[in-house]
Parts: structure tokens; sequence; C-alpha cells
């Protein structure tokens, strides 16, 4: 579903990845832990399409298709999601109005009619409910003084409305307190099937306890450096990663 | 500068000889011409003008014309104005040409009203307004004083449907005078939309202006809302004088001119009065707009609360000029002043500058600024959502006039106000900025 061929990249100059390459098959669920600065975020970031990277070598191929010179939007529309380390506050936009909207762009992608506002609302309210938010955050502002907590959640929640076959989760486990992360690992669980894959970002194993990766790659300095199942995780857990490093 | 003094003196000159009216109102025009003699025209030194340069406007030449007695087309207005449960006012070129009537209100033509008036009563509906801030645009507008249109809600009355007065002009090089008088008495209630439209192909000068009576207990809203064509010229007033326990929200919208200066004056004359000042200003091409607040507390007790918002794209310039002056007397004044800025373009400008002038130990005053452009990190947030980089950007320009909205009552008013803002969207290719 996702491959990414010995990418490079730099941001003003500085060479965050250094020939990353990753295969992740249709259902599979991959996890990346790695230190501080090893280029996690930026990967994330990279996938998503944001553009203040320069990509100095390499390919990025979803579904065989090469997505570099793709927007943002567009990859979304083709089903690739990132679940935000920083979800962004965005006062006056309301979160059901939002969701909307993102909803309708990528139905209209498909050639699918947009859904009116009835219908969209009693879906959210199913989702919202199995996330075990409160449903009056719909109607607020976009993660506008939403908690740490409520913010991760409400990414999660857009994640089950948007329904990719790609997830991207940058870090969403940090921050949450350990019955916030249950919640957000059964509603990633919820998601999980055949024709859908995952890329969880972590920097601990906990979340792997709730969310049991096929494949766990250790990214430092740019390039990953093992890979392993996920006794690599518990590994990593009781040795750091220092004696990766080098 | 020299040629357009002596086009407002020639037209005075013509105006005062051809306009003979009650002793009173005479006396008021000689006067007012006077005094807008001794102030003089402003220049980028004067203070208050430093932000806008009139040298081209000095350049024009107007003549000063009354509206014969056409009556006014309605089906020109738009159609977001097509309401039939309003109570409308028809004014062509300033002048008054016909409106619906209805119980308990007076609705008249302005000089025919005030020509009747004694001095006591002329000082108290005309010229009541406070000596600060004096500026040429209102002494000019009170030299030419004739059209428009005075309306008095009387007492006790709440107004069941929305007054709407619509104000078009259509003559060329024409330099049109004109105020509306509004009246509440002490306990009545009710809303009042202006509508402000020209023929596209004309140049002219508009010199309005806009006065509230506000009675004891009166609780009113206001909506104005100027669409005039881009080569006019618009010195604009809204005075209020409040009395006590009086509730005013008026929200503006300035769209048109090309020149435009928006004088907003409220002064709250009465103990534990409330204002609220709300604006949007939307500029694009070489717009000039300029928003002159003078927010003046005279008695104790009071609120005020400014929030006036600037869109601007294309080479456009805006100015927000916040001043609010709390006399000694007006203890426990809240005054709170935010001007904010969305620039679409590099080549937008905007000066914003707050002037707080405080005579009184225990009161509240706070006031802030911010300019900033679309936020980068917001829409690739929306993008990657899968929401396309057209539609985020209209979203993000939609949410920034948002936080207006939660200061009007009224859904006539709040309808009305976003029907206005998303035609600008549509109309301006927002999307296509830079």
């Amino acid at each position: 579903m996702l491959e990414i061929i010995d990418l490079h990249a730099n941001i003003e100059d500085k060479e965050i990845l250094k020939g990353l390459t990753l295969k992740i098959n249709k259902g599979e669920v991959h996890s990346i832990m790695g230190p501080n600065g090893s280029g996690k975020s930026t990967l994330a970031s990279i996938l998503a399409g944001k553009e203040d990277y320069e990509i100095t070598k390499g390919d990025i191929l979803f579904n065989g298709e090469s997505i570099m010179e793709m927007a943002p939007e567009e990859r979304a529309q083709e089903g690739i999601f990132l679940a935000f380390q920083y979800p962004i506050e965005i006062p006056g936009v309301t979160n059901s109005y939002f969701l909307r909207e993102a909803l309708n762009s990528i139905r209209k992608s498909k050639g699918d009619k947009p859904l009116k506002p009835v219908e969209f609302v009693k879906i959210a309210k199913e989702k919202i409910k199995d996330l075990k938010m409160d449903e009056s955050l719909l109607n607020r502002s976009l993660n506008e003084g939403f908690s740490g907590g409520e913010k991760k959640r409400n990414e999660i929640l857009q994640m089950s409305i948007l329904n990719p076959c790609m997830s991207i989760l940058d870090e969403t486990d940090s921050g949450l307190d350990i019955d916030a992360l249950q919640i957000v690992a059964n509603g990633v669980n919820a998601n999980r099937g055949d024709d859908k894959s995952f890329l969880v970002i972590t920097h601990y194993q906990r979340l792997l306890n709730y969310i049991v990766p096929d494949f766990v790659h250790v990214l430092v300095g740019g390039k990953i450096v093992k890979s392993g199942d996920k006794s690599l995780a518990l590994e990593l857990e009781s040795k750091g990663y220092s004696w990766l490093e080098n | 500068m020299e040629n357009f003094k002596k086009n407002i003196k020639d037209n005075f000159e013509d105006f005062y000889s051809q306009n003979t009216s009650s002793d009173v109102l005479n006396n008021f025009r000689k006067n007012s011409f006077s005094s807008l003699n001794s102030l003089g025209l402003p220049s980028l030194k004067d203070e208050d003008w430093r932000f806008t340069d009139l040298n081209d406007f000095y350049k024009s030449a107007f003549k000063h014309r009354i509206q014969d007695n056409k009556k006014f087309d309605s089906a020109l207005i738009p159609e977001s104005l097509n309401f039939s449960d309003v109570t409308f006012i028809y004014l062509y070129n300033g002048k008054l040409s016909h409106f619906d009537s209805i119980e308990n209100v007076k609705i008249e033509d302005l000089e025919s009203y005030i020509s009747r008036l004694d001095s006591n009563e002329f000082e108290e509906i005309i010229n009541g307004h406070s000596e600060k801030n004096k500026d040429f645009t209102f002494e000019m507008n009170s030299a030419f004083l004739k059209d428009g249109v005075y309306i008095e809600v009387e007492k006790n009355i709440k107004l069941k449907k929305p007054i709407v007065i619509i104000n078009y002009y259509d003559s060329e090089a024409s330099f049109v005078c004109h105020r509306n008088v509004i009246n509440f008495q002490d306990l009545s209630e009710g809303q009042i939309v202006e509508y402000t439209f020209s023929d596209d192909d004309i140049s002219f000068l508009s010199n309005k202006a806009t006065c509230f009576l506000l009675g004891n207990s009166t609780n009113v809203e206001h909506l104005s809302v100027d669409e005039s064509n881009k080569s006019s010229y618009i010195l604009s007033n809204l005075k209020i004088s409040q009395k006590k326990d009086s509730n005013f929200t008026t929200d503006t919208i300035l769209i048109g001119g090309k020149l435009y200066r928006n004088n907003v004056h409220p002064v709250l004359n009465g103990e534990g009065s409330n204002s609220n000042i709300l604006g949007l200003y939307l500029s694009k091409d070489s717009q000039h707009m300029d928003n002159y607040m003078f927010v003046e507390h005279i008695k104790p007790n009071c609120g005020s609360r400014q929030l006036y918002k600037g869109i601007l794209k294309d080479t456009s310039k805006g100015v927000f000029h916040g001043r609010i002056l709390v006399h000694n007397e007006a203890q426990k004044t809240d005054a709170k002043q935010t001007n904010r800025n969305l620039l679409l373009s590099e080549k937008a400008q905007v000066d914003t500058k707050p002037q707080l002038e405080i005579y009184a130990d225990d009161v509240k005053c706070t006031h802030g600024a911010t300019t900033g452009q679309i936020d980068n990190e917001a829409l690739y947030y929306l993008r990657a959502r899968g929401i396309n980089l057209e539609d985020a950007k209209l979203i993000m320009i939609r949410s920034f006039t948002e936080e207006l909205l939660e200061f009007i009552s009224s859904n006539f008013i709040l309808d009305l106000h976003k029907s206005f803002v998303e035609k600008w969207f549509l109309n301006s290719q927002l999307a296509k900025s830079e």
C-alpha cells in the first residue's frame, strides 16, 4: 500500500531523513520508534504532504503511484490520514462544520454525493459516542480550548469519520493518561481491517500494548537501523535507544 | 486644496441663497460653515488624518445637487434585501423619496421636521452632540443640512418590524449631503438597517451622517452596509448619544468607496449605558478605508466594546484609529477596544493606532490590535483532511469574521450581515489571492 524508497529530506539545508526505506502492505500495522530528533515527525509530515521540506532523493509510492507531486488534500482524498501530534486550534470554525467539509470534500473527489447536515450529524454522534467524547465538542470551535486528551481523541474521531485506508498516528499517545490511551487505542482498533494499514509513530512502547503492531522499526539519525516484531518494542523499552545509535 | 476650498465655498453660497428655511436652521448652516472654515481642511500633518492622503480627493470638483422629486424605483434594491415584513424608507440621492408608514413612529423629511423646531428643541435634536472631536466632515454635513430622514419612535414602543433605510445615488459628479436623525424615546426598542448603494458608472462625493438619540432604557441594534461604487468618495459620520441604561449595538460593513472615511462617535451620556461598536472593512483593488473611532465616556458605570476587523486584498489600505476618552466623572467605565486585520496580499496595508485619554481613576480600559495573514499551519491542517486549498482559505477567512457575530442578537441583522459578507467573498475571488 505504502512504499517509501530511499527517502532523503532536508529542512532549511539540514538533512533530516537520510535514506529511509519502508514498505507497508494492506492490513498491516507498523510502528516506528526512535529518540527525539530522529526524524519521526518529519516523516509523518512529509507523508501528509507538508510543503516545508525539500526532498533531495527517493520516492513515496501509494498504491503503486508516486505521491511526491500531490498536494496534501489530494493525498487525503486518496485515503492517507495523519493524526497530528499537535492538532491546530482554529477559532470560528466549528468542529462539526470542519468535519463535514472534510468528509464532503473526500466524497466529492470520489464522485459521491455530499452528506446533508442531518445525515452527517447522525454519523458524527455515533462515532463521538464510541470515543467517549462529549457531544458538545462537535459544536465548539475546532480544537480551541480542548484539553490535550480531547485534541488527540478528536484526531481519532476525524480518522473514524473520514475512514482512510492508510493512517499515520504521530505520537498520538503523548500527553494521554492511561484511560484516554485505552479509549484512543480502542478507537484505532475499531478501524483496523484487511484493507487498512497503520503507521504508528511513538516514543514509548506503552501504546503498542493496546495497538499491537505487526512490525516495529527503529528510526535513528534519519534511517531505519533495526526492524523486528512487537518484541523489539519491549527490548527498546528496557534497553533504550543508545545501543542502536552509531 | 485651494481649489477644493473654493469649490465648497461656491457650493455653499449657492446652497445657502437658494434654500431659505427657519431662522434657526439658517443660522445653524451659516455657523457650521464658518466653523468648517476655521477648522480648515485636513492634511497628512493632522494627527487624525495622518494615514489618509486627501490630495487626490482635493483635486476633484463636485457640484452640490438637490434631488428633484423623482421617486426611487424600489426594483433596484438587491435581492438580499427583498423582505416583505420590514418597514422601508427610501432615500434617493440623500433625499427622502417615499416610505412605508407605521404606527407610533414618526417618519418625515429632515428639513421639514427641523424647520419647525424652536432653538431649544433644535439644540436637543440637532446640535446636542459633543463638542469634542470637531471634524470637517461633520461640520460640512451641518453646513449643508437639509436632506435626509427624521425618525422618532415613541416612548415604550417596541418595533415589531425592522426599519430598513435604502439610500441610492445616481447623480454624476455630485456632492450629496444628507443626514438621518433617529430618535428613540425612553423605553423604546428596535432595529435599524441602513443600506447604501449607487449606480456603477458615476463618481460622486457622499457626505452622509446618521445620528442616534437614544433615550433612557432604550435597546437598539443598527446595521449599516455601504456598497457604493469604487469611484466614490465617502465621508461618513455615525454619532450616538446614549442616555441612562440604554443599550446600543452598531455593526458597520464597508464594501464600497474609493476613499472611505468612517467616523464613529458614540457618547455614553447616561449612567449604566452600553455600546457595542462593531465593524468590518472589506477592501480590495486600491480602495482606502479609514475608520476613526471616538468613544466618549461621560457618565459612570458605562461599558463600551469596540471590535473592528479588516480583510484587505490587493493594494488596498485600511486605517483604524481607536480613540477612547473617559471624562473625570465616568468612574467604573469598562471600555474595550480590539482591532484585527487579515491581509490577503503582500501589498495590502493597514495602519492601526489606539489612543486612550483617561481622566477618571477607577476604570477598566483595554486595547489590542493584530495584523496577520492566513495561518499556514491551519491551512495545512484543513488540507490534510481533504479540503481543497481554495475552500480551506475561504474557511479561514470566514472564521476571521465569526467573532463579530457573537455581539449581534437580532437574527434579522445577523442574517443580513452574513449575506453581505458572503457576497463580498464570492465576488472577490479570495482563493486566488496570494
